[in-house]
C-alpha cells in the first residue's frame, strides 16, 4: 500500500473512529484500524468493537492499493502529536509494518493481519428515513444517563426512540428513575421504535452531535445505521419491547415546588457530604410555612439541614429519595429554574425544567 | 435439543482445532443450535456482525465439521437471537437483582405489542378446547381463515376466567401471523372510552376517529362497560358501520350476551347480534380436568387422576382459579420434593376452594326478596300473587340446587308447604331455565350475590 493524503482530514477520521477499537481480550485485531486503500481514490477507515461499527472514507491518492491492521491506540496517538504545519501525509507499508511520512516526522507501526479484520454489516433500507444528527444525539444525551447498567433486562438497558406528534420521543429508565425528552423535528415517517444499548450511546453522541444536518438512517430488527457523506455508522439495536412507561407518569400532582436549580444543585450537594451508605435524602414540604427543606443525616459523620426559597402550592409531604438519582437529571435541564412535582408517599416525584415541556424526570421515593 | 447441544459441542471441538484460539473465543461464543430441519442447520448467534463474519470466514469450516458428524447436513442458517432467548437456550440464571431501597416503578406489560396491543402469550397452541369452548373456538378459527367475511362481528360472552380474552387475543395474533398486512389492533372498551374522552378534551376527535379506522381488524375487550354512556356507545357504533362496510372484522367480548348489557342502544344491541354471538359456558368436568392436565404439565408437575378428579369437581368453574391452585400445588411439590398426595392437596386448597356456602336459609330468602323488592314475609304467607310466586319458586330452586336441603325441609322453612309443593316450584323453574333468558340472568346475579 502506498497513499497520500491530507493530514488533517485523516487526524479526523481517526480521531472518531480510532475511539470505537478498543480492547479486546481475544480477539487482538479488534484494536486496530483497518485501513482499506483498495478502490480507486479513496482511504476507507473501518474500526468496530463487535457491537458497534464506524466506517469513514477520506479523499486520498492511491498509488498501489492494499489493506492493512494498525493498532488504534497508537495510530490516532501519531496522527494526533505530529505537527500539523504541513498538509500531506504519506502512508506506505512495508511488510508488517506502516510507514507514516510528513515533512518533518516519519514513523514506523507495526501492523497486523488484515485478514482477521470483520466486516462491517449493512443495514437493508426497506425502513429508511432522515433526522437531524444533532438533534439525535441532543435527545440521547438528554436521557442515557437513565438507563439500566445491568443486563438482565436488555429492554431497560437501551434507550427507547418512538415518534410522537411532531417529536421523537427518547426515553430511558432503569426501573428508579425515568428520563423522557422530546425533540421536535419538521417532519418525518414513522418509523416504529428502536430501542439502542447504552453501551453504544456515548459513541454515537460523540459522532452526531457534530453533524447539524439530515443524516440517513436505516432500522432492520437487528441493527440500525447512521449515514452521512463519508461515514457510515452501525450499531446492534435491542430486539424487545420497552414497557408501556406511560401508565406510571403520573398525570396530577398533590405537591408543586418551584426553585432555582442552582439552589436546588448547591443544596443537594451539601446534603450529600452527610448522606448515609444509601445516599438517603429527605424533603421536607411544609405548606404553612411556605418552606422546602433538604436534610440528610449519617450516623457516623453527622446531619444538615438546607432550606430553600420555593414557590409552593398543594399539600404537605416529607418523602425520602436516593442522591443520584436526582442530580443526575439536571445535565439535562438548561433552565434557570425547575418545578418538583410530589404526588404523596410512595409515589414518583417529578422534575420538569419550568416553560420547557420537552423534558421530564421521575424518580421513584425511597422504602424506609 | 440434547442432541443438538451434544451435535454442536462435538462440531465445536474439530473447529476449534481449524482455527485460532483469538478466534475461536471470539466469534463462536454463544453460539448454539437452534432446531434443524430437513438437513438444514439453524444456528443462533448473539449479533449481525458474527453472523456476517461466520458467513464470511467460517461457513465452510462450521459445515464441513457439521458434515462429518451428522452426514445429512446440507445446509447451515444464521439466525440472530435476542438475548433473552439465548438466556432461555443456556438456562442460565440471572443473578438476583440487588436489594435497593428505592421503590422500583411497576414497569408492567413488558410482553405486549405496542402496535397491535396484544398478547403473544395468547395463542390457539396454548388454548385448552373442550365441549364447553368448542364452538367459540371453531367460530375465532374460522374468523382467523378469513378475516371480515364470516361471522362479522364475532361476540364471545361468558363469565369471567373463561378464557374470552384468551380466544380473542388468539384472534389477533393468528390473523397477525397469517395476513401481516393486516393491521390489528386490541384493546379494552375502557381504554376506548378514556381515549375518546381526553380527544374530546383536547379537540382533536378527528385524530381518534382517523387512528381506529386505519386498522383492519379491532378486538375490544369487556363491551359491557359502555353500558349508559351514551357518547361512547355512538362513537363506537359509528365505528362499527365503517368496519362493517368495508368487510374488516370485529371481535367483541363481554361477560353478558348483548340483549342483557343494561343501557346499551338498540341499534348497538342488534349490531352486535347481526353477526355470531356465542356463549362460553362454565367448563364441564371433563374440560376442568383437560384445563388442569394443561396446565399443569406447563409447570411441570404430575398429577395423579385421583387428584385431577378431586381437583375438577372441587374447584369452582374458573379458569384462573385453577391457574392459581396449580401454581400452589407446583411450589408445595419443590418445596417437599416429592409427589403430593390426595391428602396433602385436599389440605392444599381448604383455602383456595371456594368455601362451602355457610349461609342462612333466612339470608338466602332476605337477598331475593331484595333481589325482587318484595317483603319478606310475604314469602311465607299463603298469598298466590304473581309477584310472590316466582320469588318463592326461584328460592326453593336454589335452596335445593345450589344448598341441597331436602324437599321436605324447604317446604318446612317457607310456612309449612308440602314437599310435593317445592318438587314442583323446582321443576317448573328447571323448565324456564331451558328457554326463559331473563330468568337465566335473574338466577345467575342471585347466584352472585349469595
Amino acid at each position: 500500500m502506498k497513499i497520500e493524503c491530507v493530514q488533517e482530514k485523516l487526524r479526523s477520521a481517526i480521531g472518531v473512529s480510532g475511539k470505537i477499537a478498543g480492547k479486546h481480550m481475544t480477539l487482538p485485531v479488534l484494536s486496530c484500524l483497518l485501513l482499506d486503500a483498495s478502490s480507486k481514490n479513496s482511504l476507507v477507515i473501518r474500526s468496530t468493537n463487535l457491537d458497534l461499527g464506524i466506517e469513514i472514507s477520506i479523499p486520498a491518492k492511491i498509488q498501489d492499493s492494499g489493506i492493512i491492521a494498525v493498532p488504534a491506540q497508537v495510530l490516532s496517538s501519531f496522527v494526533e502529536g505530529v505537527n500539523s504545519d504541513d498538509s500531506g501525509v504519506r502512508l506506505e507499508s512495508d511488510q508488517n509494518n506502516l510507514k507514516i511520512l510528513t515533512t518533518r516526522s516519519s514513523g514506523t507501526i507495526k501492523t497486523m493481519p488484515a485478514e482477521d479484520f470483520p466486516t462491517i454489516p449493512r443495514v437493508s433500507e426497506d425502513n429508511k428515513f432522515f433526522l437531524n444528527g444533532a438533534d439525535f444525539a441532543k435527545g440521547l444525551k438528554s436521557v442515557w444517563y437513565s438507563s439500566s447498567v445491568s443486563s438482565i433486562k436488555p429492554e431497560l438497558s437501551s434507550i427507547y426512540i418512538y415518534c410522537e406528534d411532531e417529536s421523537i420521543v427518547f426515553v430511558a429508565t432503569d426501573s428508579f428513575r425515568l428520563a423522557e425528552k422530546r425533540v421536535k423535528i419538521k417532519k418525518t415517517k414513522d418509523f416504529g421504535q428502536i430501542l439502542i444499548p447504552f453501551k453504544n450511546i456515548p459513541e454515537i453522541i460523540r459522532v452526531l452531535e457534530n453533524i447539524n444536518d439530515e443524516i440517513e438512517i436505516n432500522l432492520d430488527k437487528n441493527q440500525i445505521s447512521f449515514t452521512y457523506n463519508n461515514l457510515y455508522m452501525v450499531s446492534r439495536v435491542v430486539d424487545g419491547i420497552f414497557p408501556d412507561y406511560k401508565q406510571i407518569i403520573p398525570k396530577s400532582s398533590t405537591t408543586e415546588v418551584v426553585v432555582l436549580k442552582q439552589d436546588l444543585l448547591n443544596a443537594l450537594k451539601l446534603s450529600n457530604i452527610f448522606s448515609d451508605k444509601f445516599k438517603q435524602i429527605n424533603f421536607k414540604i411544609s405548606i404553612i410555612t411556605k418552606t422546602c427543606e433538604i436534610k440528610t443525616k449519617n450516623n457516623d459523620i453527622g446531619e444538615n439541614i438546607t432550606s430553600l426559597d420555593a414557590a409552593i402550592t398543594g399539600e404537605d409531604i416529607e418523602i425520602n429519595f436516593n442522591y443520584k438519582y436526582i442530580v443526575d437529571c439536571f445535565q439535562s435541564i438548561d433552565s434557570d429554574s425547575v418545578s418538583i412535582h410530589f404526588n404523596g408517599l410512595n409515589r414518583p416525584m417529578i422534575i420538569k425544567p419550568v416553560s420547557d415541556t420537552s423534558f421530564r424526570y421521575l424518580v421513584m421515593p425511597m422504602n424506609r | 435439543m440434547k442432541d443438538y447441544v451434544e451435535l454442536w459441542n462435538r462440531a465445536m471441538t474439530d473447529i476449534e482445532l481449524a482455527v485460532s484460539k483469538a478466534n475461536f473465543s471470539t466469534w463462536f461464543k454463544d453460539t448454539y443450535i437452534i432446531k434443524i430441519e430437513e438437513g438444514v442447520i439453524f444456528l443462533g448467534v448473539p449479533n449481525p456482525f458474527i453472523q456476517q463474519w461466520l458467513y464470511k470466514k467460517f461457513h465452510n469450516t462450521i459445515l464441513k465439521s457439521l458434515r462429518q458428524i451428522d452426514t445429512g447436513t446440507r445446509a447451515l442458517e444464521y439466525i440472530i437471537l435476542k438475548e433473552a432467548d439465548r438466556k432461555k437456550i443456556v438456562e442460565k440464571k440471572a443473578a438476583p437483582q440487588q436489594q435497593s431501597p428505592t421503590i422500583s416503578m411497576p414497569l408492567h406489560d413488558f410482553y405486549i405489542d405496542k402496535d397491535d396491543n396484544l398478547n403473544p402469550r395468547y395463542v390457539f397452541d396454548s388454548f385448552v378446547v373442550g365441549p364447553f369452548n368448542e364452538l367459540a373456538h371453531a367460530a375465532s378459527k374460522a374468523v382467523v381463515k378469513n378475516p371480515g367475511s364470516v361471522y362479522n362481528p364475532l361476540f364471545i360472552y361468558g363469565n369471567t376466567g373463561h378464557g374470552k380474552t384468551h380466544l380473542i387475543q388468539a384472534i389477533g395474533n393468528h390473523i397477525k401471523k397469517d395476513f401481516p398486512q393486516k393491521k390489528v389492533f386490541y384493546l379494552t372498551s375502557e381504554r376506548f372510552g378514556s381515549e375518546y374522552f381526553s380527544s374530546l378534551q383536547t379537540n382533536s376527535a378527528q385524530k381518534f376517529k382517523e387512528k381506529y379506522r386505519k386498522y383492519d381488524v379491532i378486538i375490544m375487550d369487556d363491551v359491557q362497560f359502555f353500558a349508559s354512556k351514551e357518547k361512547f356507545q355512538e362513537e363506537l357504533f359509528h365505528l362499527f358501520e365503517t368496519f362493517y362496510q368495508t368487510n374488516r372484522q370485529l371481535v367483541f367480548s363481554s361477560d353478558k350476551h348483548p340483549n342483557f348489557i343494561p343501557g346499551l342502544e338498540g341499534r348497538l344491541k342488534s349490531r352486535f347480534v347481526s353477526g355470531m354471538i356465542i356463549d362460553i359456558p362454565t367448563p364441564d368436568q371433563e374440560s376442568k380436568i383437560a384445563i388442569l392436565k394443561a396446565k399443569s404439565m406447563s409447570n411441570n408437575i404430575e398429577l395423579t387422576d385421583e387428584i385431577l378428579n378431586f381437583l375438577a369437581s372441587n374447584i369452582e368453574s374458573n379458569v384462573r382459579e385453577i391457574e392459581g391452585i396449580i401454581n400452589t400445588i407446583a411450589c408445595q411439590t419443590q418445596l417437599k420434593n416429592h409427589t403430593l398426595t390426595v391428602m396433602e392437596v385436599k389440605n392444599l386448597i381448604k383455602n383456595s376452594a371456594r368455601p362451602k356456602k355457610n349461609i342462612s336459609v333466612k339470608e338466602v330468602i332476605k337477598i331475593i326478596t331484595d333481589f325482587y323488592n318484595i317483603s319478606e314475609e310475604s314469602i311465607f304467607d299463603k298469598t298466590r300473587k304473581k309477584d310472590v310466586v316466582k320469588p318463592r319458586q326461584v328460592i326453593m330452586y336454589l335452596l335445593r340446587e345450589d344448598f341441597s336441603l331436602s324437599f321436605p325441609s324447604i317446604g318446612e322453612k317457607l310456612g309449612g308447604r308440602d314437599h310435593t309443593t317445592v318438587i314442583h316450584s323446582c321443576e317448573k323453574i328447571r323448565e324456564d331455565l331451558k328457554t326463559n333468558s331473563v330468568l337465566i340472568n335473574e338466577i345467575s346475579q342471585i347466584r352472585a350475590m349469595l
